[in-house]
């Protein structure tokens, strides 16, 4: 390709010119953007708004400025008003809007693992670094988990520029069923929202229940715009499980299921996953159908079991945005950071160069733990951990996995 | 549970839902029948009327209040919301249907769609109420909670089936307004004014009747039965959010067709069919071809009665 | 009447030249990728424009048949599937398929009159969302079926970055697709769709075959809308998931042909540039502005940029029907007030 050559010709041009300049002065280099594509319209707004919350934050801890290079932040939208959800073609549009913009050198998003596919094989060919904190659907990094042409079809120039900082479904889902069995959990009805996320990961739950011998009494694709699910929790009750597990998030009416079973009379457990970790899940279901009976997966630690950099980031949230961090702005965080710091660290300031020190990130010291990306590009981070619901708060229960 | 019970929990829960959609779907085949607007708007306009309904709870603190005085607080809510509903649809025909009487019918659905937007985004708005009940309006696009005026035990004590004291405020809500509404239609001058301009507003006008006037006061009834249904709704599930009003909308559209556009009994027998339809088919088939059953039971009904349930057969116009 | 192909060919002749004026703007100037977008709501578009512009019938599922194109084009073409058609072969097919999808639907509806038939056409977008999904073993359910194979004019298999190939190649589809619309709009069988939407028993009374021509208008715009589909599948390389042929696509669609001039072709290309344009143009570009001064991103709902949209998108709606309720180019040939 010859723009972005000619782009890091032109920028090893202004770089050194820049540092000869240096000397006398403290100007900056030169700037590198960073854009973020996600659905800023609609119903993910509340999830997205956290995300921006993160990666503004960690731009503001290195004052916008790192190594001398002045570093802009977009925060594109690739939902449209008409849609109120993230429109592929929007998203296409974002990732050629940063394929042309020749300082861009990394890229936050996708929220939707669909948006995903649309937009990784646009940003392997311009080489640019893509960090997903939200894409969880395997097939995108993992061979042999999705399509038998996953994921190399993401990747035509055969490098890697996709990176995540989420556990997968295939993680999260699994280390989901095994807690479940040690709750002791013998029958479990299983529900999702039919979406790319919250079904991948109920597959996963199912399949890894039926190995490790919990039983599972049914499964159901939901409609996530039904007005109530109380229909449904008839016909779940009458084959009594013994847990409720919900692949989807709050968006999707996790909340909205919950009230409905303890309407309808269900009295056993419901868990979901961390697509249901926020507080804004905790006000739609209403804490008192959550207390106590609810439990939620999360891929990392919650902010109140943080240390060192995970804890210094949660009372600095605390700080700028005066309420509690939620899952989502510690993945925005995170992702923000790893490109900042593989800015820091890159040999040349360009794409490639930026690119390598992604990819290298090894033994990263964030908020989500201690973690390295593997060849995949995928976090290297076991850690999840589960939590419950006590007086309309999130309680950390356990660690999981590991 | 045995067989027949889960029959019949389905059939209440069928025809509570159909209720609440049916109470959405008068305020449609109202308007409907009077200027043949497909109103797309109807069901933001019922979502902003929730909106309210629980900007009244909170501001009030009505969660607190002794049980009596919450149902006292549940009147309050269903008069202010109808009121405000009624006001605000009666607004959007003067400032946006109205200049649009002698254009075509579709510049004025585009009118109603573009108003369901702008409704849609009012409620992002209300979302963001720096208030308790919206959670301190820091996610504004999140579902809201709506507490739990009206209890959820089993009124049928220990039986399997269950009818809580939600199911019968629905009830209690709706039959006596389907029945006021069935009065004012049939039995009052403005209702045989009605009548009228819907059958020609022409001929009408001619007779005296102040058209703009009655199809403004169409819309107000008719956005005051989404107010009504707003809360019903809000006190039956118990959580609101701004998307909300694109599922009522639709339901309420395909019950109105259902029934026979411009019908009211229409309307209400088709509420219940989808309702019933819906929690069967969740029941004996699969909750995801919920959707499909639905709308391929209209598609059968509609190819062998194509005016509809209780439609009108009447010829088209020469 | 003299075709006078004023309008017409002027925004042919200003999209065709745009490519050449964004060479000497910069990046961020650069408006061609949406305008590419554009062409294919165009078609879209004026497949619609057949169906409720020329026959008069309201259908609020068109996006069904986008859906039903591009899954048929994925299928017959992704190479995870054995048909492997290639794109030029499979491109063609979504035309038949579409077609094809539309007398299934239309045969045993179209007798419904008005706004029965609209909510038939509702449902058949709702049903077919539900059934792609649900059929996983074909359709990939929510995955999407991708990669989705590209033309390849002139040695390789094109990319995103070849975007004023795929800009010309929509921009000529579009005027072929303008073409062949124009002259069936002039045609026997043009005439006799303004026919029964103006007065269905007096054309039945002068011998036209009413179901028969309501048939082929149906099938017309449900072929264009299987078309757009496929294209639109192409460029993105994906599918997408099922629901991005939502009732929102057709409810945005149909705005398109109503705010720009209902029954008229130039009217419909404007329709799609300025809904189109204003979605993926005015509001990307004003946002990023305003983003840019540091407006938005607060936690206050009211100062964000981007939770205006909605509104604005509504307002525009409003406001164009209210100042040109016969749309922004309205057709030549006077309609009878309705």
């Amino acid at each position: 390709m010859k723009k972005p050559s000619l782009f890091a010709f032109t920028l090893v041009v202004t770089s050194s010119l820049a540092s000869t300049l240096a000397a006398q002065s403290t100007e900056s280099k030169g700037t590198l953007t960073i854009l973020s594509s996600l659905p800023r319209t609609g119903s993910a707004n509340a999830q997205t708004t956290t995300i921006v919350n993160g990666i503004k934050l960690a731009l503001s801890e290195v004052n916008g400025q790192v190594d001398g290079w002045t570093i802009e932040y977009k925060d594109l939208d690739d939902a449209s008003p008409q849609r109120g959800n993230w429109d592929p073609a929007v998203e296409a549009q974002n990732a050629n809007s940063a394929t042309k913009d020749a300082t861009c050198v990394g890229y936050i998003g996708t929220f939707n693992s669909g948006a995903a596919k649309v937009a990784m094989p646009i940003l392997n060919r311009a080489g640019i670094a893509m960090v997903s904190p939200a894409n969880t659907y395997p097939g995108l990094t993992k061979p042999g988990k999705g399509e038998k042409n996953e994921p190399m079809v993401y990747r035509p120039t055969g490098t890697i520029n996709y990176f995540r900082i989420v556990p997968t479904d295939d993680l999260q889902g699994v280390v989901a069923a095994d807690w479940a069995k040690q709750l002791g959990v013998k029958k479990v009805f299983i529900l999702n929202d039919r979406e790319l996320y919250g079904k991948g990961i109920a597959e996963v739950f199912r399949d890894q229940s039926t190995s490790i011998g919990i039983e599972v009494v049914g499964y159901e694709g939901t409609d996530s715009k039904a007005a109530n699910y109380r229909s449904l929790v008839t016909k779940l009750k009458a084959v009594s499980p013994d847990l409720v597990y919900f692949g989807g998030t709050t968006q999707t009416n996790a909340g909205q299921i919950a009230k409905d079973l303890r309407a309808g009379g269900y009295e056993g457990m419901y868990m979901v996953p961390d697509g249901c970790f926020e507080q804004a899940f905790i006000e739609a279901a209403g804490d008192s159908n959550l207390n106590g009976k609810t439990f939620i997966t999360f891929g990392g630690l919650p902010p109140d079991q943080l240390t060192g950099t995970g804890a210094k980031f949660r009372d600095a949230y605390r700080l700028k945005y005066g309420s509690e961090m939620e899952a989502y702005a510690a993945y925005g965080y995170e992702a923000a950071r790893v490109i900042l710091q593989a800015i820091a660290t890159a040999k040349t300031k360009d794409r490639a160069g930026v690119l390598a020190a992604v990819a290298a990130t090894k033994d990263f010291d964030g908020v989500l733990g201690k973690w390295s990306f593997d060849s995949n590009g995928d976090t290297s981070s076991r850690v999840l951990s589960g939590q419950t619901v006590t007086d309309g708060k999130f309680a950390f229960v356990k660690v999981l996995g590991g | 549970m045995e067989p027949y019970e889960v029959f019949l929990q389905q059939l209440v829960t069928g025809l509570s839902n159909g209720m609440i959609i049916a109470l959405i779907a008068l305020g449609y085949t109202m308007v409907y029948g009077i200027i043949e607007l497909i109103n797309f708007a109807h069901g933001d306009v019922f979502m902003l009327g929730a909106f309210l309904a629980l900007t009244l709870l909170g501001a009030l603190g009505m969660e607190a209040w002794a049980p009596g005085w919450q149902l006292a607080g549940v009147v309050l809510m269903l008069v202010s919301s109808a009121a405000f509903c009624g006001s605000f649809n009666w607004s959007l025909d003067r400032l946006a249907y109205r200049p649009l009487r002698r254009a075509s019918k579709l510049s004025l659905l585009v009118s109603a769609i573009g108003c369901s937007f702008i409704c849609t985004n009012l409620g992002l708005f209300w979302g963001g109420a720096p208030m308790e009940v919206f959670a301190g309006g820091v996610a504004a696009a999140a579902p809201k909670d709506f507490p739990q005026l009206i209890p959820q035990y089993n009124l049928l004590g220990e039986s399997a089936i269950r009818i809580v004291p939600a199911d019968v405020a629905v009830l209690a809500v709706t039959l006596p307004l389907m029945i006021a509404l069935v009065y004012l239609v049939k039995r009052t001058r403005l209702g045989r004014a009605m009548r009228a301009v819907a059958q020609d507003s022409t001929a009408a006008a001619l007779m005296g009747i102040p058209v703009d006037r009655v199809i403004g006061t169409t819309f107000f009834i008719g956005g005051a039965l989404g107010g009504f249904a707003s809360v019903v709704y809000a006190l039956y599930n118990n959580t609101i959010g701004f998307q909300m009003g694109y599922r009522a909308g639709m339901d309420a559209f395909t019950a109105a067709v259902l029934g026979g556009i411009g019908s009211l009994p229409g309307a209400v027998l088709g509420g219940l069919l989808i309702g019933c339809v819906r929690s069967m088919s969740d029941q004996y088939v699969e909750l995801r071809w919920t959707n499909t059953i639905v709308f391929g039971i209209l598609v059968l009904i509609l190819i062998f009665r194509p005016s509809g349930l209780l439609g009108s057969t009447r010829r088209e116009k020469v | 009447m003299r075709w006078r192909p004023g309008p017409i060919v002027c925004i042919v002749g200003i999209a065709a030249i745009l490519p050449l004026v964004e060479l000497v703007l910069p990046p961020a100037a650069h408006v061609s990728e949406a305008v590419r977008g554009v062409f294919l709501y165009a078609i879209l578009a004026l497949g619609l424009n057949i169906v409720t512009g020329y026959a008069g019938l309201l259908n609020l599922g068109i996006a069904a048949f986008m859906a039903i194109g591009a899954y048929g084009f994925a299928i017959l073409t992704c190479e995870i599937y054995p048909f492997q058609v290639g794109f030029w072969p499979g491109i063609l097919l979504t035309l038949p398929i579409g077609a094809l999808a539309g007398f299934l639907l239309g045969a045993p509806t179209l007798r419904l009159r008005g706004d029965y038939l609209a909510i038939v056409t509702l449902g058949f977008g709702e049903i077919v969302q539900d059934v792609l999904k649900n059929l996983e073993v074909v359709t990939k359910g929510t995955q999407g079926i991708n990669p989705v194979p590209a033309p390849a004019i002139g040695g390789t298999m094109w990319t995103a970055d070849d975007e004023y190939k795929w800009y010309y190649l929509f921009l000529a589809l579009l005027v072929v697709v303008i073409v062949a619309i124009r002259n069936l709009e002039r045609s026997r069988l043009g005439r006799a769709w303004f026919s029964i939407r103006e007065d269905e028993l007096a054309s039945r009374a002068m011998g036209i075959r009413v179901e028969r021509i309501k048939m082929l208008a149906f099938s017309a715009a449900a072929a264009l809308a299987a078309f757009a589909g496929g294209l639109s599948a192409s460029v993105l390389s994906s599918t997408g998931e099922p629901s991005n042929y939502d009732f929102q696509v057709s409810i945005l669609a149909l705005c398109i042909v109503i705010v720009g001039g209902i029954g008229s072709i130039a009217g419909v290309l404007v329709g799609a540039l300025v809904m189109i344009g204003l979605n993926s143009i005015v509001l990307v570009k004003a946002t990023a502005a305003l983003e840019a001064l540091g407006i938005g991103g607060s936690a206050n709902v009211l100062l964000s940029p981007n939770n205006w949209k909605y509104l604005i998108f509504g307002l525009a709606l409003v406001l164009a029907v209210r100042l040109k309720p016969n749309g922004l180019v309205p057709p030549r040939i006077e309609r009878r007030a309705t």
